[in-house]
């Protein structure tokens, strides 16, 4: 390679580079949360991250500006994951996840008499957040990741299908369970605690009867 | 008379508050809302729900991340 051309790599890598550290490391605080939520562990989720980072920025110059960086992110993210991680943590493999039976599909609201909804919705509101982290953490890995695509990031249907390739009716039927699973560990812990919600015993006996 | 019933207010409620739901299916649902104190209890809850879940998601990365992004980074343009 003559010198001239090496200057111009170099200043265009440079470019590069300024780009990436002004449009894609903005990221970085949300991408750490999902990846926690991911991994449950603050070391893999570092480590996830940097390599999220290092793709990223391998691809960059393929990357088309003017589309959705953060989607396209999100999706290394969670290839990344896929690829590295999954198969060095314990938990089974959850592609099966959407043939399991259709207990909680029902809809949360039918674990709660209608007369202690607005009860629920403040015992919600006061439910510590090391709580919540922990009902999260205990859904299963594909559970998770949807409901914190749509909740924390805003992601739509569309978009967190395009991340986690798979269609958009898992998409939502992996929301839905999810978030009826939340409810009610949420709602359990409120009865536990005695505040405010008086419904009738969770689904135990539903599930039972199944 | 309310757009809709309870129980097809409740089954998309959930797309209604996400922006999901097509405008011409919205208005119905918007009416029986307005309708339905129960209905609206149900939403409070998911709003709540969301809520909560965000505030347990909140939180920085460890700077020392940030610093190590930063440097492998110029790992990588040095090597370029």
């Amino acid at each position: 390679m003559s010198r001239s051309q090496t200057r111009e790599t170099r200043e265009a890598r440079s470019e590069l580079e300024a780009r990436f550290t002004r449009d894609a490391l903005p990221y970085l605080d949300q991408l750490y949360g999902a990846a926690m939520k991911m991994t449950r562990n603050p070391q893999d989720a570092q480590d996830l991250v940097q390599e999220t980072f290092a793709k990223a920025f391998a691809a960059f110059s393929s990357f088309t500006e003017g589309t959705n960086l953060k989607a396209w992110l999100y999706r290394i993210l969670t290839n990344s994951y896929i690829n590295t991680y999954r198969k060095r943590q314990r938990e089974p493999y959850l592609g099966a996840v959407d043939e399991l039976e259709d207990w909680q599909l029902g809809g949360a609201e039918s674990t709660t008499a209608a007369s202690s909804r607005s009860a629920e919705a403040e015992a919600i509101d006061r439910t510590p957040a090391t709580v919540v982290t922990e009902a999260l953490n205990a859904l299963s890995e594909d559970f998770r990741m949807v409901v914190y695509l749509a909740d924390v990031e805003g992601f739509s249907y569309q978009e967190i299908a395009d991340i986690i390739e798979r269609p958009i009716g898992t998409v939502m039927s992996r929301l839905h369970r999810g978030r009826a699973k939340l409810r009610q560990t949420l709602g359990e812990y409120a009865k536990e605690q005695g505040f405010g919600v008086e419904g009738e015993p969770a689904r135990e006996s539903e599930r039972k009867a199944k | 008379m309310s757009g809709c019933d309870c129980e097809h207010a409740r089954a998309n409620l959930e797309e209604l508050i996400r922006g999901e739901l097509r405008e011409t299916d919205c208005g119905p649902i918007r009416e029986h809302l307005e309708s339905c104190s129960e209905c609206r209890d149900e939403q409070q809850v998911f709003e709540k729900l969301t809520a909560a879940v965000r505030r347990a998601c909140e939180g920085p990365a460890p700077t020392s991340l940030r610093e190590a992004v930063l440097g492998s980074l110029r790992e990588l343009h040095a090597e370029g």
